[in-house]
């Protein structure tokens, strides 16, 4: 079957009704995500999970796991809508991914042009969003036919790479980040070993034979970590919101935002699929190439609206593009997409180059879902932004205990267990220490995922060699793997050893 | 950031690194004939953590520490909504959902605000109410959702 015809059956998927459904409770939920400050696409999804896991509770098995990674990948994607909108009227980013919108937004918005920044805003993040789904669908079948020639030894080094980029980008502390990555990579360990069926670290305590359950661990890092610095920290309310006015941009404004936008996604896109470089970068970096492009950089920061159309475009295809490596190799190369794969693990659904053949139907149903999404985002996005700006004022009052109790509600539906909502109180007040001094969690979440699976196809390789470790580096992909991982963390060591600065990504 | 939650935070990091390693080895040696057993990863990965956080005590010698204004960290709140968080956790089997979900938001809602009573004590139980009908009466789904007697 060729590559149009997989998709034509995802769009069979994508518009049966639950689905298109899902699809619009997991965009509105994302924009209202994007919008709050504080929780951001990583604690929105990781939260949804265990809600969507009861929400499909009555479907078949893989129709259940489309349905929900439909919704999930909603959130993800729609956040990076919803973030622009307190940027612009607010200049505070709802995620880390909008900071840069502030610059050139907010000072639109104070010349009364906000309407037309969060319009030029949706307008972006739609077409980027399309163009990095028809670089997905592009890109899916050839990738994942790459990856299906992988055997354990190649696929143990592509996993290593997939940490060392992250780790490598993540945070300000280079060693921070690797502790973080190891120390998810062991406590991933607690359990039954999959392979010899021998239980380690257990200390005979039944509740640890089957692990630490990554979902309780990732909504306790991110969510509740979240939850207790706004407790504990920021007292201050949110400033004056600038008026929307007028939400139809002008000619000129559309004329001067084409190029942007074009660019923004394409950049985005690239960036997006290597693995460790998310949305954030992706942002920085076309602000930082539409003002050299420009020819009046000097209205950077004055309220140009390329300095809002290209980063919002950047920073949605990044998102699209993030989820090349998750679905065509299994790798998730950033936080959020880490999660995604969680749950898709959840359902029993093993993201990588089989996914397309072995379940068609979750790989296009989302890919096709995402068309829609997009679609959705952008009619949600022009006409009811005046809507969407008010969830801004909800009170934190309200707002953060109601996520405690939801964060409480998911995991004991999922776990039924008390030791769970003990271990999630313990990883929130962990979540927050870390952050807060400069240890960054998503590298630890990455970790706990990818665990498993790096030390089953590491002794698999080692079976197969018998425990020689040179396979790793005769096998030539494997080689050349490992070498990039090597340099991922080598080479910002390397300049900065030289004294230049490194952009790192902030959690997104 | 602070130096010295660095270096508490390399030394616990350490110590765990330490115990994995240490525990690794009771591990027993695998059953079927591979030379890999279940031990290397873990013992692997401890001692990547012990040396990884040598040298981020090593680095805590060598960084300046730019005091910037520290902003302030409101325990009182923190702890009340952490306390009640944990006997919400503890209590959740025994009382039921609806009971503790209500008491926790009303208690955390007045401990982030005080006053609007009515509106609390509205959401509140709008919340454990319906999350509770709706998941456990329409969804089918299974929850503790009120005492047995």
């Amino acid at each position: 079957m060729s590559t149009l015809q997989f998709l034509m059956d995802g769009f069979g998927v994508a518009f049966q009704w639950q689905n298109i459904l899902f699809a619009f409770v997991g965009v509105l939920i994302g924009t209202a995500v994007g919008v709050l400050p504080g929780i951001g696409p990583m604690s929105g999804v990781a939260l949804l999970i265990p809600v969507t896991a009861t929400l499909t509770a009555g479907l078949p098995p893989e129709a259940a796991a489309a349905s929900s990674i439909i919704l999930l990948a909603g959130v993800y994607y729609g956040a990076m809508y919803g973030g622009s909108t307190t940027s612009i009227l607010l200049n505070t980013p709802g995620e880390s991914s909008s900071v840069v919108t502030t610059l050139d937004g907010y000072q639109m918005a104070r010349q009364g042009r906000a309407g037309a920044a969060l319009s030029i805003a949706a307008i972006g993040s739609f077409v980027a969003g399309i163009i990095s789904l028809i670089g997905l669908v592009l890109l899916a079948k050839p990738l994942s036919n790459v990856a299906l020639q992988f055997g354990p030894a190649e696929y143990f080094s592509l996993m290593l790479l997939g940490l060392a980029a992250v780790s490598g980008l993540a945070g300000k502390s280079m060693t921070k980040a690797l502790m973080m990555t190891v120390f998810g990579l062991i406590i991933g360990t607690i359990g039954i070993d999959a392979v010899s069926g021998i239980a380690r670290f257990t200390y005979d305590l039944p509740i640890l034979y089957s692990g630490l359950e990554f979902l309780t661990i990732a909504v306790g890092l991110f969510a509740l970590g979240e939850v207790f610095k706004t407790v504990l920290e920021r007292d201050h309310e949110a400033g004056a919101i600038a008026k929307v006015g007028r939400i139809l941009p002008s000619r000129q404004d559309l004329k001067d935002s084409t190029t942007p936008i074009l660019r923004g996604s394409f950049l985005g896109f690239f960036i997006g699929v290597l693995p460790g470089a998310g949305a954030t970068l992706a942002s920085f970096f076309s602000y930082i190439t539409e003002k050299k492009f420009s020819k009046t950089p000097e209205k950077f920061g004055n309220g140009a609206i390329a300095g809002v159309a290209g980063p919002e475009s950047a920073n949605n295809a990044a998102s699209g593009g993030a989820l090349i490596p998750l679905l065509t190799l299994g790798i998730p190369g950033s936080g959020t997409t880490a999660i995604l794969m969680g749950a898709l693990i959840m359902y029993n659904i093993q993201p990588g180059p089989l996914l397309f053949n072995d379940h068609p139907e979750v790989a296009w149903g989302l890919i096709a879902s995402m068309f829609v999404g997009n679609l959705m985002l952008l009619v949600l996005n022009m006409p009811l932004v005046k809507v969407f700006a008010k969830i801004i004022q909800t009170p934190k009052k309200y707002l953060l205990p109601i996520i405690i109790a939801i964060s409480f509600f998911g995991v004991y539906a999922v776990q039924y267990t008390t030791f769970d909502l003990y271990l999630l109180l313990a990883c929130g007040v962990l979540g927050y220490m870390l952050v807060r001094n400069d240890f960054p969690v998503a590298p630890l979440v990455l970790a706990l995922v990818l665990g498993p699976m790096i030390e089953n196809n590491m002794r698999r390789a080692l079976t197969i060699s018998n425990g020689d470790f040179s396979i790793f580096a005769t096998k030539p992909i494997s080689l050349v793997l490992l070498i990039v991982a090597a340099a991922w963390l080598l080479v910002p060591l390397l300049l900065k050893f030289k004294g230049r600065a490194i952009i790192v990504n902030e959690e997104d | 950031m602070s130096k010295t939650f660095d270096r508490f935070a390399g030394i616990a990091f350490l110590l765990i690194g330490l115990l994995f390693v240490l525990e690794s080895r009771k591990i027993s040696k695998s059953s079927y004939g591979s030379e890999v057993g279940p031990d290397i990863f873990p013992i692997g990965l401890g001692i990547l953590l012990i040396l990884l956080s040598a040298r981020l005590i090593y680095e805590t010698f060598r960084y300046q520490m730019l005091q910037g204004e520290t902003e302030k960290i409101q325990y009182g709140k923190f702890i009340v909504l952490f306390v009640s968080a944990g006997l919400y956790a503890a209590l959740l089997e025994p009382l039921g959902y609806v009971i503790t979900t209500f008491s926790f938001l009303l208690i955390a809602f007045q401990t982030m605000e005080r006053g609007k009573w009515i509106q609390s004590l509205v959401i509140a139980s709008l919340f454990s109410f319906g999350v509770y009908y709706l998941f456990a009466e329409f969804l089918g789904g299974s929850l503790p959702g009120f005492p047995v007697f």
